[in-house]
């Protein structure tokens, strides 16, 4: 029994799908913002089990997506983040349902 | 040589800028220089009446043909701006624009002071650019935006003093009018597509595929092309105000009387005799509309000229005068007279406007007082101007020498050789000419001779008109004497007859060969006839109404939508067209109106249910929405996998 | 065989701890548990080769961000915020749809023939950095996309501020009154 190429596939399948429901379940806003973090990470993993499935030196090129997949979390988080304490002052609530400003 | 493009572009620069001019000037309280307004409000159509003389010297006789560029081009329909100046176009562009010109000059003195001094001249010219358009246009449908823009210009300047209603209503009238008539056209235009698709509205290709006809192929396009020839007459009539569509040319009195002058005898009424001689060579084929024209014109002239005896206000003499002159020219394109009938559209020209500006001086003389029981006398207090009007009356009434003489005679003379009915219309269109000149006498004899009948007050104020009033009438009724010299075939002169030979001479000859020839008669019997006519008609007017003059009781100013003397025309309006459409229109709203309100309604009802069902869905329901599309994107993989992704 | 064993080990620690965060009641215990599944992720990407990425997972995902999730949740004090329930009707009808979902990728997965490349460069930082910043015309032309990255995380800190701090206008205002 070898490590073959699929299982970190399926263990990528798993995280990102765990991340997807947390993201849409969860009613508290950091939660929300959790799951994507771990649906990103998710997709970060898949990356480089693909890339290791390529030959030479193209496969260096799997691992480069993923630090840009980073930085972009990154600001992500720095932006979400400070729409959560903006939109926290107003509305005193963690709630993700609470927030929609849409009448009907 | 000068571009075509050019004699229709000067009017439209005028009204360009004197529309400017208007708008930036009715904010402030003085309104724009008079002087300078009708600098620029004269300088165009000069321009114009110049560039045409310019082109009418150099055009070679076949004439001139251009194209500016395309217009429409779609599967099936082609057209283009084109412009044509040929003999027809000549003649009729430099009355046009000539006596445009004059009237436009004439027009200054007596706008003077009006409020609306610069918005009138940008109509005027805005009137000549769409004259010219209709008239030197290459096809029918860039004649219609010409025949268009002169109805529109009509309504315009009738209702020009919008503050009373009653001229709203006449403008409105001749609007709607002139509307019934133009669908003739239009309808006329699509019956010529069906038969040899768009390129037939171009002159040129339809008197090419008209002289193709022959044989089967005549006898398969006849009844559609008959129904073309009775609607464009429809249109005809509208334009040129014949029965049944006659009743809003003396409503449209109600503009100011230049405007008047212009669109009786320089333009508007002119375009659909120009019509018919433009499409001569296609009425030639279809006898039966030339009849209907006949017979529509002899009524008309007649019908008028009896109205026109019973009139008291001086416009309204001349408003009757011109439908029936009109009713000649019709006569005349009925028997096959094109260039008889344009010769009479040229003469009436120059008389009609003399007596329309003339008619303004004194009604200018008179501070606006129209109603001729109140007039008398002015011979004495207006000496230029009696002289102009009682030489534009000789001409009109077709006395020997005078413009009017020759023409009509020729028209007369025409009628008489045109086949068995020809001496029976020759009979009504002379008792015409006689009652024609019974009441133009009448309005002489009223008008310049006798006492004055007016209040004292206002006889202090009578004054002669300035300078640039008079020009005008004097150069007119110089053309009311001498135009008719351009065609008078009993000294021999028939230099009109060949300027209009290429364009419509080919259709008449055409005509006559297959009738079997003309018969000849003495012209100078005719002459001595007509001259009999018009003595005999002067000499009824003289001794009818040269002594009393009833009083003058009421107000005599045009009503409105109100013709006098109508001979039940607006009556044959009212229950033949306006309560059958209003029916139509009721039923329309009652029925119509009500299913389709049904239909919207239960349509938009369902709408609103169907959507407060989806916006309960929807809205503040973000997470719910992700969750059915990622359901949605699986249940849309699974369809793929099970059916093979191959539907 | 070895490396099959670390693979499950920490694949086991990634999910398990996945599971924590969506289980978990206060965000608190959700970030730390996210982080512990990080690190275990850094751990495979080191595991396959690829140990520049998975230091740099370390230091920035688990390291800055989760830093920066777990500041926040402290200073709004989300621990407040035990009344709303965790989960409503919608949880209930997102996870049948999501498992749905990755089933069928996994299907697609399971379809699909892929394997490890015997010839796969077990990535050095030298060689990562000499793509990364290569320049020559033959190049991949990461070293814009890296510029471009550096003007998105400028704004991003730019848009942070501006929409995170207090109006300085408001205050102002409420001085002049």
């Amino acid at each position: 029994m070898e490590l073959q190429a699929i299982y970190i596939q399926f263990l990528a399948l798993a995280l990102f799908s765990i991340g997807l429901v947390v993201a849409i379940s969860r009613r508290n806003i950091f939660f929300v913002l959790m799951g994507v973090e771990l649906a990103l990470n998710a997709v970060n993993l898949s990356f480089v089990g693909f890339s290791k499935t390529l030959p030479d030196t193209l496969s260096v090129t799997g691992q480069i997506v993923p630090l840009f997949t980073i930085a972009i979390a990154a600001a992500e988080a720095c932006v979400g983040l400070a729409m959560v304490i903006l939109i926290f002052r107003n509305r005193e609530s963690m709630d993700a349902n609470t927030y929609s400003n849409m009448k009907g | 040589m000068l571009p075509l493009w050019f004699i229709p572009l000067f009017p439209l620069i005028g009204t360009i800028l004197l529309g400017a001019i208007a708008v930036i000037s009715s904010g402030s309280k003085k309104g724009p220089a008079e002087g300078i307004v009708g600098t620029l409000a004269v300088a165009f159509p000069t321009f114009a009446f110049a560039s045409v003389v310019l082109v009418a010297y150099t055009m070679p006789v076949g004439g001139i043909r251009e194209t500016l560029c395309n217009w429409i081009d779609i599967p099936l329909f082609r057209a283009d701006i084109g412009f044509l100046f040929d003999g027809l176009t000549r003649v009729m562009l430099l009355f046009i624009t000539g006596i445009g010109a004059l009237i436009t000059l004439y027009s200054i003195g007596y706008m003077h002071g009006d409020r609306g001094f610069a918005r009138f001249f940008s109509y005027i010219n805005l009137f000549l650019f769409s004259m010219i358009v209709l008239v030197l246009s290459d096809s029918l449908l860039f004649t219609f935006l010409g025949w268009e823009g002169v109805g529109l210009c009509s309504y315009l300047l009738i209702g020009f003093w919008n503050k009373d209603l009653n001229n709203c209503k006449a403008a409105n009238k001749a609007f709607i009018v002139n509307r019934v008539g133009d669908i003739g056209f239009i309808l006329g235009m699509l019956c010529l597509i069906t038969i040899g698709g768009s390129s037939l509205l171009n002159y040129e290709s339809l008197n090419a595929f008209v002289r193709m006809l022959s044989g089967d192929m005549l006898a398969t396009v006849l009844p559609i092309l008959c129904l073309a020839g009775v609607l464009f007459f429809v249109g005809c009539t509208g334009k040129s105000a014949q029965i049944p569509l006659l009743t809003w040319l003396p409503d449209a009195m109600a503009g100011p009387t230049p405007v008047s002058a212009l669109i009786h005898a320089a333009t508007m009424v002119t375009s659909g005799v120009y019509l018919l001689a433009r499409l001569s060579s296609m009425f030639v084929l279809i006898p039966v509309v030339l009849d209907i024209i006949t017979w529509i014109g002899l009524l008309t002239a007649f019908w008028a000229a009896v109205a026109g005896l019973f009139q008291n206000d001086i416009k309204k003499v001349l408003a009757y005068s011109t439908i029936s002159q009109l009713g000649y020219m019709f006569m005349a394109a009925g028997v096959v007279a094109f260039d008889a009938s344009i010769f009479h559209v040229f003469t009436h020209a120059f008389f009609k406007a003399a007596l329309f500006l003339g008619a303004g001086a004194i009604i200018h003389a008179l501070s606006g007082e129209q109603d001729m029981r109140k007039m008398g006398g002015m011979i004495k207090k207006t000496p230029v101007t009696a002289c102009v009007m009682i030489f534009a009356f000789l001409a009109i009434i077709g006395f020997p020498g005078f413009a009017g003489f020759w023409s009509k005679d020729l028209i007369l003379e025409k009628l008489y050789v045109s086949g068995p009915m020809g001496p029976a219309l020759y009979g009504v269109a002379l008792l015409t000419a006689v009652i024609t000149a019974v009441y133009m006498g009448r309005l002489i004899v009223m008008t310049f001779f006798g006492s004055y009948r007016g209040s004292k007050e206002s006889e202090a104020h009578i004054h002669e008109a300035p300078v640039c009033m008079l020009f005008p009438m004097l150069v007119l009724s110089l053309g009311s004497i001498f135009a008719g010299y351009l065609w008078a075939e009993a000294i021999g002169l028939d230099f009109f007859k060949e300027t209009l030979a290429p364009v419509v001479g080919g259709a008449q000859n055409l005509y006559f060969a297959a009738k079997g020839g003309v018969s000849h008669v003495n012209p100078l019997i005719f002459a001595g006839l007509g001259t009999a006519a018009a003595l005999l008609g002067i000499f009824l007017a003289l001794v009818l109404f040269g002594g009393r003059v009833p009083q003058a009781k009421g107000s005599s100013a045009p009503e409105g939508y109100k013709a006098t003397w109508t001979f039940l025309f607006d009556s044959v309006h009212k229950y033949c067209g306006i309560i059958p459409v209003s029916v139509l229109a009721w039923l329309a709203e009652m029925v119509v109106d009500k299913i389709l309100q049904g239909v919207q309604w239960t349509v938009g009802s369902l709408a609103e249910i169907l959507g407060d069902g989806t916006r309960n869905l929807q809205v503040r329901k973000l997470r719910l929405q992700i969750a059915l599309s990622i359901a949605g994107t699986a249940a849309l993989i699974i369809i793929v996998l099970v059916t093979g992704g191959l539907i | 065989m070895l490396a099959l064993i670390y693979f499950i080990i920490l694949g086991v620690i990634a999910l398990g701890s996945a599971i924590c965060v969506f289980l978990s009641r206060h965000p608190l215990y959700g970030a730390l548990s996210l982080v512990l599944s990080m690190v275990s992720l850094a751990g495979i990407y080191g595991l396959l080769g690829s140990p520049f990425v998975g230091v740099v997972q370390i230091m920035v995902y688990a390291g800055a961000i989760m830093m920066l999730l777990t500041f926040v949740i402290m200073v709004l004090n989300g621990a407040r915020d035990s009344k709303t329930p965790m989960f409503d009707k919608v949880s209930l009808f997102v996870i049948p749809a999501v498992l749905a979902l990755s089933g069928l990728v996994g299907f697609a997965l399971v379809q699909a023939p892929i394997a490890f490349d015997a010839s796969a460069l077990r990535g050095s930082v030298a060689l990562t950095s000499q793509t990364l910043f290569d320049t020559s015309s033959k190049g991949q032309g990461y070293f814009v996309l890296f510029e471009v990255l550096g003007l998105l995380l400028l704004s991003a800190m730019v848009a942070a501020v501006l929409l995170a701090k207090k109006r300085l206008g408001s205050i102002n205002e409420g001085e002049d009154k």
